[in-house]
């Protein structure tokens, strides 16, 4: 009961104030437990230009329970895992995590935005990431956006190439030199979660 | 096939095809002495369950209870004319019932209670249902506030006192003999009605200049009143309908600062009551208050969402508990903040009240659990 009323003002929040770089929705009208929503990569950040698809559940004990989301868009990040799992406190239950029933579905997208800024090495998901990231950045970082460029970036190209035809040569010259790279990782970091992301991808 | 359209034509000669295909019937059945009008259609698959039957008002009133049970024959039977026989005995069986159970009204009786109601005055009765046996019949008092009363005769009537439904704050009884007509029973009602005038002028006057939170729609018989004084305090009233103007039971909520200073102006006010004024004005300076009224203020300004629903009404319940903190003061109905405190670990309860942290600024909060009415 809580839940559909809270779900239903919740939308309404987002369609009249929604969050800087996030949007939501519904996938379905009469559904208001499953959403998707866009974090739009932080300027300054290795995400930057790229648009991340999230998957929003909301569980029958919402508000009491948080809701559980995850990246659709393979990212690299220290706190986020092949599957698109996100180590975030706000998205755990008291003791363990942080979620109480003042944050909402809003405040979680917008913390996840600020944990894709500031990722928090301390409590990793993938600890080769964090490693890299604490004692390797500049690795990091390069990483981060070639990942960006090959997986979040696809209407972004889509776009350029439409509207300068000219252009389309180069663009693609240098998505193949991101696939080289990606090759490169892939000798470098186990092979099956980067497989497996690809095949999402596809299939999205 | 040619089997069933034989069956129904040797079964039910009244229902007459009207295409080639037997997908629609128009015509009669009988039922016990009487025919009734019916058109069945049925659709182009053959199928039973998805037939339409349209039958007159007569024949819908005796089949009105067995809905499901005629949806379930449809469903059962392997063809029409098996379902009209079933549908024929169910409807037999309710005729059979209803005889059993209502004896005709007697004609002098209607008479009795046509002569009684003109005396009343057919311009205050609102309704007389279809058997003749129950009737509403209203009066509008001096302040043009229409009431209503509803009548059911016994079945013994009038031997037996008739069953009366009206909206008074006290329980209505009436004196009842068998001699006594529908006009005492409405001398009684006006006379009732009257006792109250006093009661409801005062609760009108709080309904129209101040916010009431609770009830949402007042009916004459609610003599409480939840009134708003600021975004984080309102009182619960509630007055006895015999002194309306004598100091009515007080509650106050919100947060304890909010509220204490209104506490403390009613323990040292209370020689200011005066019974001769009306509620307002004796609300207003026991309790050093300027209520909010619609002619300054909006509603919106006092019904605040719950901080965990986001809504105002969870069911019949609006937000109660307050967080004490003044600077967090966020409203929570009593069953959300209890579902919520309820699932932490660090859930403590003692006798009746819960102990935990306000979710939004994690001041320590209780909740004392009350058993709701």
């Amino acid at each position: 009961m809580q839940r559909n009323l809270r779900m239903k003002k919740e939308l309404q929040m987002f369609v009249q104030s929604p969050p800087h770089g996030v949007s939501c929705w519904t996938n379905d009208e009469d559904n208001m437990t499953q959403l998707t929503a866009q974090i739009i990569g932080g300027e300054g950040t290795p995400y930057e230009g790229g648009i991340f698809k999230l998957e929003i559940q909301i569980p029958d004990r919402y508000p009491f329970e948080p809701p559980k989301v995850n990246f659709m868009t393979p990212i690299y990040h220290p706190n986020i895992d092949s599957g698109g799992r996100i180590c975030l406190d706000t998205l755990k239950m008291p003791p363990k995590g942080a979620w109480k029933p003042c944050l909402n579905v809003s405040t979680v997208l917008t913390s996840i935005q600020l944990l894709m800024a500031e990722p928090n090495p301390e409590d990793p998901l993938m600890t080769e990431i964090a490693n890299e990231f604490q004692y390797n950045k500049s690795m990091y970082l390069q990483t981060a956006r070639e990942w960006t460029k090959k997986h979040a970036m696809d209407d972004v190209v889509q776009v350029t190439k439409s509207s300068s035809p000219e252009s389309k040569s180069p663009e693609s010259k240098g998505l193949c030199s991101v696939t080289d790279k990606t090759k490169d990782l892939k000798r470098t970091h186990p092979p099956q979660p980067l497989d497996d992301m690809t095949n999402k991808k596809v299939r999205n | 096939m040619d089997e069933n359209r034989r069956n129904m034509l040797m079964k039910f000669p009244c229902l007459i095809p009207q295409n080639a295909d037997f997908t629609e019937y128009d015509g009669y059945i009988q039922i016990l002495d009487e025919e009734y009008r019916m058109n069945i259609k049925l659709p182009k698959d053959g199928k039973l369950k998805d037939t339409r039957l349209t039958c007159d008002w007569k024949l819908e009133q005796i089949l009105k209870k067995y809905d499901k049970i005629v949806k379930q024959r449809l469903n059962q039977c392997e063809n029409l004319s098996a379902f009209l026989e079933e549908l024929g005995s169910i409807a037999e069986k309710q005729l059979c019932f209803q005889e059993q159970m209502q004896p005709t009204i007697q004609r002098n009786n209607c008479a009795q209670l046509i002569s009684e109601l003109e005396n009343i005055g057919w311009e205050k009765v609102v309704s007389v249902n279809a058997d003749f046996q129950s009737f509403q019949i209203k009066f509008v008092d001096l302040k043009q506030r229409q009431h209503v009363m509803q009548i059911k005769l016994h079945s013994q009537h009038p031997r037996q006192a008739p069953t009366i439904i009206v909206d008074l704050p006290v329980k209505f009884d009436i004196v009842w003999t068998a001699s006594s007509t529908l006009l005492d029973v409405f001398n009684q009602f006006v006379h009732n009605v009257d006792l109250y005038q006093d009661l409801w002028n005062n609760l009108n006057e709080l309904d129209r200049k101040t916010w009431i939170l609770e009830p949402d729609n007042p009916t004459f018989s609610a003599t409480n009143r939840r009134i708003a004084i600021s975004a984080n305090a309102s009182i619960q009233i509630t007055v006895d309908p015999k002194h309306p103007s004598s100091l009515p039971d007080i509650k106050f909520l919100g947060s304890n600062q909010a509220t204490n200073p209104l506490r403390e102006n009613m323990t040292s006010n209370l020689h200011l009551w005066d019974e001769n004024e009306g509620l307002l004005h004796n609300l207003s300076s026991l309790l050093e208050v300027t209520f909010p009224s619609p002619s300054n203020s909006k509603k919106e300004d006092f019904s605040a969402d719950c901080g965990i629903c986001y809504s105002y009404r969870l069911g019949m319940e609006i937000p109660e508990e307050v967080c004490n903190d003044s600077r967090c003061a966020q409203p929570f109905h009593q069953t959300c903040l209890i579902e919520w405190l309820r699932g932490l670990p660090s859930y403590r309860q003692s006798f009746q009240t819960i102990f935990g942290e306000c979710p939004y600024c994690s001041t320590p909060i209780t909740v004392k659990m009350s058993i709701r009415k």
